[in-house]
């Protein structure tokens, strides 16, 4: 089961490989009752104690595979489920550190059936009501 | 199975339970509730619902069809997009559309559903449909022909029942004599209050109506093979306080109307555990007196 929640206690961590840490993970979920085609996704940052971190550093995890933001515009026939978080891994090196963070992702997909003047707002209705939780690194 | 009702029947749609599943409520969980309640039509949105979608997982399958024959549930309506903005760069056209459609048409048909509502793609603030749907429907309409299924495009405030949207549907079913295209009616659109806020849409015309009268449904009605009875708030005496349903449903008793009313839960603390809940079953008392079963 997920948490009600936007962003997950679950999932959020710093990313190590050849014994360096190279950045962190969260985890989110979406709050819709829709799954969300790749290509639909309209992914604006993640922010951490302030700090924004935007495509250029991160990488999307659905199901499995990861993909670069610029990959996902061209996906329209891959699904991010609905019952599953996708996983954000962000390129920052010696990642966080222990304790307590502020974590927010700003982030929307783009549906056919609403009013195409809606496209546009789904960031700024993102960042209206901000999803921002208290998770700690170990 | 016992012999179907003729007649407007009970169900409820998956949606009404986004605010619990996947994190307080399985599938199952909705079916349990479906059953005491007696209310054995089931609405499924396809792509939040199919683990897989879409392509179904084998596990998800084999619980599929085991919860069906567990709780006797009859599925009603396959909820389905044609996503005509998919992508940035261009609007889907006839043939890209067909391959979202055709797919749809084929796996709500193997998972036993003759109902599906499709929703277009829309250009404008009255939810008028992509140009092209015309093309799009006709082009699927022997599949839908061949896999005995109806494509219902939802009818859903702030569209008028009297919209010329709406004349254009029932002209493009008369002339194509096609009975695998028609409605589902949203009972928003005969909410008379808290309803869209439709003062704050850009453009607005002050004199549109913000609903339709419950007898607009008439004429309808030949086309109508499925309704999402909307909802918002049901008091503890068991009343709509948004919708009329008292005049609703009798419209469509008297007018031996044949089909299912799927409860579609749209007001407040949906991610509250038990409060949908008690909200259908007040829904469903009222309904089950309205209708006698």
């Amino acid at each position: 089961m997920l948490e009600k929640e936007v962003v997950q206690h679950r999932g959020f961590r710093n990313v190590e490989k050849d014994g360096e840490i190279i950045g962190f993970q969260v985890a989110i979920r979406q709050l819709g009752y829709r799954g969300a085609w790749l290509s639909q996704i309209r992914f604006d940052s993640v922010i951490v104690d302030g700090v924004e971190y935007r495509e250029d550093v991160v990488t999307w995890t659905i199901s499995g595979i990861e993909y670069t933001v610029e990959e996902m515009k061209t996906l329209g026939r891959v699904m991010w489920p609905l019952n599953e978080t996708a996983i954000l891994t962000v390129k920052k090196p010696g990642g966080l550190e222990q304790g307590e963070h502020e974590v927010q992702v700003i982030t929307g997909h783009i549906a056919s059936y609403i009013p195409p003047r809606m496209d546009t707002m789904y960031i700024e209705m993102a960042k209206r009501r901000p999803n921002t939780r208290k998770l700690i690194i170990v | 199975m016992t012999e179907e009702i003729r007649g407007p029947k009970r169900g409820v749609s998956t949606y009404s339970y986004v605010g619990e599943l996947n994190t307080t409520m399985t599938l199952e969980d909705c079916f349990q509730d479906m059953s005491d309640m007696g209310a054995y039509g089931l609405e499924i949105l396809a792509d939040g619902i199919i683990e897989g979608y879409p392509i179904p997982t084998k596990e998800w399958l084999n619980n599929w069809f085991g919860l069906i024959a567990k709780y006797n549930i009859k599925p009603v309506e396959y909820g389905h997009w044609i996503e005509s903005r998919l992508y940035a760069d261009h609007e889907l056209d006839v043939e890209e559309s067909y391959e979202m459609l055709s797919h749809d048409i084929k796996l709500a048909s193997y998972l036993g559903f003759s109902v599906m509502r499709t929703k277009l793609g829309v250009i404008d603030e009255t939810l008028t449909p992509v140009k092209n749907w015309r093309e799009i429907i006709k082009r699927a309409l022997p599949l839908a022909e061949k896999y005995n299924v109806v494509m219902l495009p939802e009818i859903h405030a702030p569209t008028l029942l009297k919209d010329r949207m709406i004349e254009e549907y029932c002209e493009f079913i008369d002339k194509e004599q096609t009975k695998h295209f028609g409605f589902n009616i949203d009972f928003g659109v005969f909410q008379v209050r808290d309803g869209i806020n439709v003062r704050a849409i850009p453009g607005w015309d002050p004199n549109r109506p913000t609903h339709s009268e419950p007898e607009d449904i008439i004429p309808l009605l030949p086309y109508v093979h499925c309704c999402h009875a909307k909802f918002y708030d049901m008091n503890e005496n068991f009343e709509e306080t948004t919708i009329p349903y008292d005049k609703i449903v009798p419209i469509l008793k008297e007018h031996g109307w044949n089909g299912y009313l799927l409860s579609e839960y749209e007001g407040k603390n949906k991610d509250v555990p038990g409060y949908v809940t008690t909200q259908l079953r007040r829904h469903h008392v009222m309904l089950k007196r309205l209708l006698g079963h």
